[in-house]
Order: structure tokens, then C-alpha cells, then sequence
């Protein structure tokens, strides 16, 4: 219906000739005629009334004052309770002739505007107009009532301990849920539309005194210089002002969660909120950002640290595990202690293909499996369980298409990846890994090695909104060092240095 | 000169600095070099680094008076300041040439410690080019993101070597130390001043200075990483005596890995494949290092601005000249040998040339 209504506007307004094209907020030269019926007649064609099925025009006669009036809104995304309660009503009943129609109605939100581009943005986020006989300015009544869902638990980035608030797809309710962590003036919440024909608005969040000035102009001009007709969510708005586009590394960080938000916007980062997103951006983020978990910190200082040390190893195991049976089976077979050795050289002997082709078969298959398990509807999501365990691990291994050791190593590589909780950290480290077996199995050890290097070097090099990725840890800067292992809360002081926050004490 | 974008204009901490120059310098141990200390000192070797390291205070110290002495000015400048136009360009030419032979010769010996102990079936070639590839990319990253990388691993790095030493020990005997001065006191000392050149890179580092965020950090960084590269050359000097004796160990060209591959630990009885992943980490930053000094000497010398585009070229040079010889681990040895005995004169005199000049100008009064 939306989308009929958009097309509906674009045509007429190629048929009137009109000014008002993709970005109408610029164009404020039309006015809105003194008389009320040339006026509802442009809003009828703007809008295709009444072929345009849900926007209503509602012709009213403003008693006591004697003078007619019309009102316009879209009826699916406004509140035609809040209409007829504080609109309709007091305007009918009124027997008052010296009151003001800004007394008369009681929606919480009035502002008046003469511009018709204005009035046309305005009943597109669900306001409603009232058009008064013999004025030539229009009154907005903001009762915008958009469908959503309610707040509910985080879906991807669930913890034990903690909060279990997760942001919606509305903007308006993800600023309520920062607003209720930080109660705070100084939280400063900046629009900016961000495309030309539907109006996406994304909402910069930043901490005044906090925030760095540079890192928040930085963001304002990666979204001004965006030049496109539409950006549905964040999802999309990340891929538009991300730094590198083809960088395997992710440099923006997309979080569901308000409160891990909230302890971005605290260390002076700044967050991104969008209609139709039921996530933050945060930028810019380092490597760490990717690695930590807002859990980390609601458990207790060894506790958190536990899961971190795990996490660090479930990132080498999944980086390395398959990548080095290649290059040990291939290459360094005298790194084995002989019994292993023989173990493992008494199940590859059925087997006909090289260890790189076996790895790889496997490890595509996981892959398969996950990525089917995914997409799979879930009414025969269990099917998907059997068919991988059971054929690709059972049947394959007594086929003797690979060996029972690959199984165990693509399985542990494969288990150990989704303890990456990020989505994109998760891709990144997850293709890398191919690059390891393929390195591997070039050049065994050596490949792998070069291919780190090269690794680690690329990594350094990457700047985020100019932030390096690696900081605090090399270039260092002045923080409160939370990089592989976190401190005790007593004694994270600063703020992340490579921030350049106003404020560098936390504490 | 180009600038690497990030905090501080492309300087680097006085950490990065420390790991630079210790992964350059501290990685000779893993090579050849121990073979030039052997074979006239026997098991005395162990305190060449120590002794020549006393010696070596002399000159870096001097050259540290002078080079500091002038804020925002490398060594190359300063040599124009101090020598003129036409004597400097030829001692820093000599000095680059040097730098680049050095390059050569140790890449070729280090591809041939990848292809003699663990890639026996590889074509030189391939280990060769594969090794400048990472190099080539590195160096193009800029000296910050070297020093970054540097920190990154340095710590694992002697991490491993460590470990690698505890072992040796804890498998070697100590009666092989004796007697103290192998061949006699006096012939330890005249015998380690002909090989002072193993410090010789430090005159490099020295190009470095205006990139080092502070001239206090430098200073110190310098101190410390020449401390630490003395005291782990000399422990694993020891420990290679202790382990091989200085009969068998004269003999070995790369004892470090011979070493790797006569210890074993626990249920693991080959631990070189271990310790490998992490000596080739330092092997790429160390001539990812040496090929960055070595082309920023170049490009000042001939006055490139943007010499991130020579780094490709010089790459493939190196290659090409380092495969020329047909076994690497006696011809370049050889070459070391040769180099070592003329520069290490160059390396005592120099500096001390730089200090006179600098004094008998009347620049230290200014």
C-alpha cells in the first residue's frame, strides 16, 4: 500500500510539473493557498485522493469560529483515536469565538508551516494537517502512530547474567531504552536524513561532553555525501559508510543490545539508530569491540576473564585447527609423536584424496549445513540436523571419502567459530580460516605463517573514522587497556584514548 | 618522506621502537652469525656479545650525542650538515650499499635455513619470493605499521625463545662452559673487537630517530634494545654450547636449529615445528624492518619522495641477486665473513668520525 502511495505522489507530480521533486524539504517555495478548497485540491492531487486508499481527507466545520476546515492524514500510520479524541471532537464542540485553534486542540505536539513540501514531509511521518478556511498557514498535529512490535529479549546476543532488552524496529522506542540508561541533558540525539526519495532519517546518538567533535562531524559527512533513493536499515546505512568495502574485516559494529549501546556512547563513541532496525551501529569500532561481549563485564572480574581466554582460543582453534592438520598431514609429519602419527596415517590410508581436498570437502559441508540450517523453514528444521550428523559425518567417514580424524577437526574448527558471537567478526574469521587451509596446504607451515603475517600487517593498517584497528594495544594510547583481558571495574579509569573523548576520566 | 596516516604523523612509540630494533638485530642468533664466533673463540663465544656489546657503548653512545643533538634530523641530514654535500652522499652510499649486500646475503641465508631444515623438496625460488612477497607488503605499510606489528609479536616471539633456552639448558651440561675463556682472555677480547660488526645495525636504527615520537624515547629505546639483544645472544649462545659442545657446534651453520631439532619436551619429541611458526614471524619482520631503513636511506640519497613504489622492485632485486649463489650456507657465509671484518673498523670509526667533526665545528656549543 505504502509502496502505491509513493508511486502515486511521484506521478503527479511529473503530471503537475511542480517543483516538488525526490528531496522536497529543500523546495519550500510553494505555499498553501488562504483559500481552504484550492488547498485540499493540490493536497488531493499531490496524494491521488481518493485513489490512494488510506489517506483521508476529513472536512470539518470549527464551530463557534464559523469557519470550515479540513483535516489530512494517512489513517494506517497515524492515531486516529488521538484524531478524534483532541482533534475532531473539541473542534465540533467549540462554542467559543475568540479561542485560537492552537488552544482548541490538545494533541501533545502543534506547530503550523505554510510550506507544502513541508506539510507533505510532515504527513508522511504520520502527522496529521488541519487546513483552516481563510489562513494561509496549516497546523501539524504530530499523532503518529507507525506499527511495531514490542520490546523483546535479544535474539543474537543473548548472556546469562545482564539485561535482556533488546532494541526494535523503532527508533523512537530504541532512544526511550539509551535515554532510560543515560539520564542525562547532555545525551544529544541529531537527525539526518539520509536518502533523497523515501526519507530515511537515521539518528546520530552522542554524549555532548564526551564525544569527540571530529569523530562526530567524521560520521555527519559520511551521511551527508550519501547520493541514494533509499536506505531501508542500518544493515544497508553500515555498508554506505564503512570504510573499506571489500576488507574481510568489519568496521563498524552492529549491536542489539541497549546496553552494550550504552557503554559505547559512555567511552565517547557514536551510535546509530534507523528506523526498521532492531539494532545500533557503533562507530568506529576496533578489533576489540568485535572480540568482547557486553557479558564480559556483568560477570565478575575471573569469570570474565575465563570467557575471554575462552574465546581468544575458540578464535585461534577456529582460524588454525583445519589449516594445521593440512599442513602437518602434508608437510610436518615429524611434529606428531609416532603413535599419533600412526593413528592418524592407519585411517587416511583407505582414504584416495590429498588432506587439502579432504579438509576443504568438509569444511564446505559445514558450511552447507549451516548455511542451509538457516534458511530452512523451521517445521523441518530437524531434518537438516540428521542429513549433516548423520551423512555427511557417518556415511562420509565409512565411505571412506574422508577420515574420521578430519571429521573431529573440521567439527572442532566448526564448534569453536561460534563462540565469535558477532556476525561479521564470525564471517571474517570464518573465511580466513579457507585462506589458511588453501595457505596450508601450498606451503604448509611456512604458507600459514606468511599468510598471519601478511594478516597481522593488513590488520594494523586498518583505520576506522581514523581510529586504528588494534588500538589501545599498538599504537598505544592512554585506556583502560580492555583488549584481551578486561581490568577490575575499580580500576578502568579512562576512556578509550584513541577517542580523543573531552572527558578522559571515568572515574 | 611519506607520511603513514594515524595518531601521530606516521612516529611510532617507544615499544615499537624497542621490538623493532630488538626482532632486527636479536634474530642473528637464530642464523650463521654464531658460526663467525665460534670458530676462533670455542666455547667462549657466549661473551662476544657481552664484551663487544661494552665496546660497542663507545661508538653509539657518541653517535647518540651527536644525532640527538639535532631535533627532527636523521642521521642523514646530519651527515650533510656535518660532512658537506660530497662526503656525506659517499659514506651514506657506502653505508646503503653495505645495508643493501647485508639484505642480500641474509635473506639468501635465511632461505636457505627454511629450505635446508624444513622445505627440502621446495624450489629456492618459491621460499625466496614468498618471503619478500610478505616483506614487500609490509614495507609498503609504512614504518608505524611495522612498529605495530613489531610490538604485536615481539612478545611471543621471546616468549618462544625463551622457552626454546629453558629447555636447551635444562638439556645441556654446564661442564661444557669450561674452561671460562676457551682460548685464553686476551684472545677473547682482541678476537670479539673483529666482530663488533654483529651491532653494526644499530647505525642503521640511527635513521630511524626523527620517526621515534620523542627524543628521550629514543634514547632509551635504544639503550634497551641493545641490552636485551646483548643478553639474549649471549644466554643462547650458552645454551647452544651446553647443548652441541664447542667441537660439533663450530660445525653447524644454523645452530639455533639444530638445536630445535635435538631438544624435545614432555611427550613432544620434535619441538621444531613448534618454535618455527614463530622464528619465521620474526624473520618477516626483520627484513620487513631492514628493507624499510634500507629504502628510506635510498630515497634520501637520490631524493624519491614516494619511495613506497621502489619497495616492489627492490623486492624482486634482492631475490634475483640472492639466488645467484649456489649454496648460500658456505658462499654467503663466506660474504658475511668477508663483510663482517671490513665494517666492523667502519662501525667503531664512524661514529667517532661524526663525533670529532661535530666537535671541532663547534656544534655541541650552539
Amino acid at each position: 500500500m505504502l509502496q502505491k502511495l509513493f508511486r502515486g505522489k511521484k506521478e503527479k507530480r511529473a503530471y503537475n510539473g511542480s517543483k516538488l521533486d525526490g528531496d522536497m524539504s529543500k523546495d519550500n517555495s510553494e505555499k498553501i493557498d488562504s483559500e481552504l478548497t484550492k488547498t485540499v485540491n493540490i493536497f488531493k492531487t499531490i496524494y491521488s485522493y481518493p485513489d490512494n486508499q488510506d489517506v483521508t481527507i476529513r472536512n470539518i466545520h470549527i464551530n463557534g469560529l464559523n469557519k470550515d476546515g479540513a483535516l489530512l492524514f494517512i489513517s494506517t500510520i497515524t492515531d486516529t483515536k488521538v484524531i478524534d479524541e483532541y482533534v475532531i471532537e473539541p473542534l465540533l464542540k467549540n462554542q467559543d469565538s475568540e479561542v485560537k485553534i492552537d488552544d482548541l486542540v490538545s494533541v501533545p505536539s502543534i506547530s503550523k508551516t505554510t510550506a507544502i513540501a513541508d506539510i507533505c514531509t510532515e504527513v508522511n511521518n504520520g502527522s496529521a494537517v488541519l487546513f483552516v478556511d481563510e489562513e494561509t498557514q496549516a497546523y501539524i498535529l504530530n499523532a503518529s502512530n507507525f506499527e511495531s512490535r514490542g520490546i523483546e529479549k535479544p535474539e543474537n546476543e543473548t548472556v546469562v547474567k545482564g539485561p535482556k532488552e533488546a532494541f526494535i524496529e523503532k527508533a523512537s522506542t530504541n532512544i526511550s531504552l539509551i535515554r532510560k540508561r543515560i539520564k542525562n541533558e547532555n545525551l544529544v540525539v541529531e537527525t539526518q536524513t539520509v536518502s533523497k526519495r523515501s526519507n530515511n532519517v537515521a539518528y546520530i546518538v552522542y554524549i555532548k561532553n564526551v564525544t569527540n567533535d571530529d569523530i562526530v562531524d567524521k560520521v555527519k559527512s559520511r551521511l551527508h555525501t550519501m547520493d541514494v533513493d533509499a536506505v531501508q536499515n542500518l544493515s544497508l546505512l553500515e555498508q554506505y559508510i564503512e570504510e573499506s568495502h571489500v576488507s574481510i574485516f568489519p568496521t563498524v559494529l552492529n549491536t542489539e543490545r541497549p546496553d552494550r549501546a550504552v557503554s559505547f556512547l559512555e567511552d565517547g563513541y557514536v551510535v546509530l539508530l534507523m528506523d526498521n532496525s532492531p539494532d545500533s551501529l557503533v562507530v568506529p569500532a576496533t578489533f576489540w569491540s568485535f572480540y568482547h561481549t557486553s557479558e564480559d563485564h556483568y560477570l565478575r572480574l575471573p569469570y570474565g576473564n575465563f570467557t575471554r581466554v575462552l574465546r581468544l582460543f575458540a578464535l585461534f582453534v577456529t582460524l588454525f585447527t583445519s589449516a594445521l592438520y593440512v599442513a602437518v598431514v602434508t608437510f610436518h609429519v615429524e611434529m606428531i609423536p609416532p603413535d599419533l602419527l600412526l593413528a592418524i596415517a592407519s585411517t587416511r590410508e583407505l582414504v584416495p584424496f590429498p588432506a587439502l581436498f579432504e579438509v576443504l570437502l568438509m569444511e564446505i559441508a559445514f558450511e552447507l549445513i549451516r548455511e542451509a540450517g538457516l534458511r530452512v523453514p523451521s517445521p523441518i528444521g530437524p531434518t537438516i540436523g540428521i542429513v549433516g550428523a548423520l551423512i555427511l559425518g557417518q556415511a562420509a567417514v565409512e565411505a571412506n571419502i574422508v577420515s574420521p580424524i578430519v571429521v573431529i577437526v573440521v567439527a572442532l574448527g566448526g564448534l569453536s567459530s561460534f563462540a565469535i558471537g558477532d556476525i561479521s567478526m564470525n564471517f571474517a574469521i570464518r573465511l580466513s580460516r579457507f585462506i589458511f587451509v588453501i595457505a596450508a596446504g601450498v606451503f604448509g607451515m611456512y604458507g600459514m605463517v606468511a599468510l598471519f603475517t601478511l594478516g597481522v600487517f593488513y590488520l594494523v593498517s586498518i583505520r576506522t573514522f581514523g581510529v586504528p584497528y588494534l588500538a589501545p594495544m599498538t599504537p598505544t594510547y592512554k585506556s583502560s587497556k580492555d583488549t584481551i583481558f578486561r581490568k577490575m571495574l575499580q580500576n578502568e579509569i579512562f576512556r578509550p584514548g584513541y577517542m580523543k573523548p573531552k572527558d578522559m576520566k571515568k572515574k | 618522506m611519506e607520511q603513514p596516516q594515524g595518531r601521530t604523523g606516521g612516529k611510532i612509540g617507544i615499544k615499537e621502537f624497542v621490538a623493532i630494533v630488538v626482532i632486527m638485530i636479536g634474530t642473528k642468533i637464530t642464523d650463521d652469525t654464531t658460526a663467525l664466533l665460534f670458530k676462533p673463540l670455542l666455547n667462549a663465544a657466549w661473551m662476544v656479545p657481552v664484551i663487544n656489546g661494552i665496546l660497542a657503548i663507545i661508538p653509539v653512545a657518541l653517535l647518540m650525542k651527536v644525532s640527538t643533538h639535532y631535533e627532527n634530523k636523521d642521521l642523514i641530514d646530519v651527515s650533510y650538515h656535518l660532512f658537506g654535500k660530497y662526503i656525506a652522499f659517499f659514506v651514506l652510499f657506502i653505508l646503503w650499499f653495505i645495508g643493501f649486500c647485508f639484505i642480500v646475503v641474509d635473506t639468501a641465508i635465511y632461505t636457505d635455513i627454511i629450505g635446508t631444515m624444513y622445505y627440502l623438496r621446495t624450489p629456492s625460488i618459491v621460499i625466496y619470493g614468498l618471503l619478500m612477497f610478505v616483506c614487500a607488503y609490509g614495507a609498503r605499510k609504512g614504518l608505524e605499521n611495522i612498529g605495530s606489528v613489531a610490538w604485536t609479536v615481539y612478545p611471543y616471539l621471546q616468549a618462544s625463545l625463551f622457552v626454546t633456552l629453558l629447555i636447551t639448558f635444562s638439556q645441556g651440561s654446564t661442564n661444557f662452559l669450561f674452561p671460562l675463556f676457551g682460548p685464553g682472555a686476551l684472545e677473547v677480547i682482541k678476537e670479539s673487537s673483529f666482530t663488533i660488526s654483529i651491532y653494526m645495525d644499530i647505525l642503521y636504527v640511527f635513521i630511524l630517530f626523527p620517526y621515534v615520537n620523542r627524543t628521550k624515547d629514543f634514547k632509551k629505546g635504544t639503550w634497551i634494545a641493545f641490552a636485551l639483544i646483548a643478553i639474549n645472544m649471549a644466554l643462547a649462545l650458552i645454551s647452544y654450547i651446553m647443548l652441541f659442545d664447542y667441537h660439533s657446534v663450530a660445525m653447524q651453520s644454523y645452530p639455533y636449529h639444530e638445536a630445535l631439532r635435538t631438544i624435545n619436551f614432555a611427550f613432544l619429541t620434535n619441538l621444531e615445528s613448534f618454535i618455527f611458526p614463530f622464528w619465521l614471524i620474526g624473520s618477516f619482520v626483520k627484513f620487513t624492518a631492514y628493507l624499510y631503513i634500507n629504502l628510506l636511506l635510498f630515497a634520501k640519497l637520490v631524493k624519491i619522495e614516494q619511495f613506497k613504489y621502489l619497495i616492489p622492485t627492490f623486492a624482486t632485486l634482492i631475490v634475483f641477486l640472492g639466488l645467484i649463489a649456489e649454496n648460500p650456507a658456505v658462499t654467503m657465509h663466506q660474504l658475511k665473513q668477508t663483510i663482517a671484518y671490513i665494517t666492523s673498523p667502519m662501525f667503531f670509526a664512524l661514529p667517532i668520525l661524526f663525533w670529532i667533526v661535530a666537535k671541532w665545528k663547534g656544534e655541541f656549543k650552539k
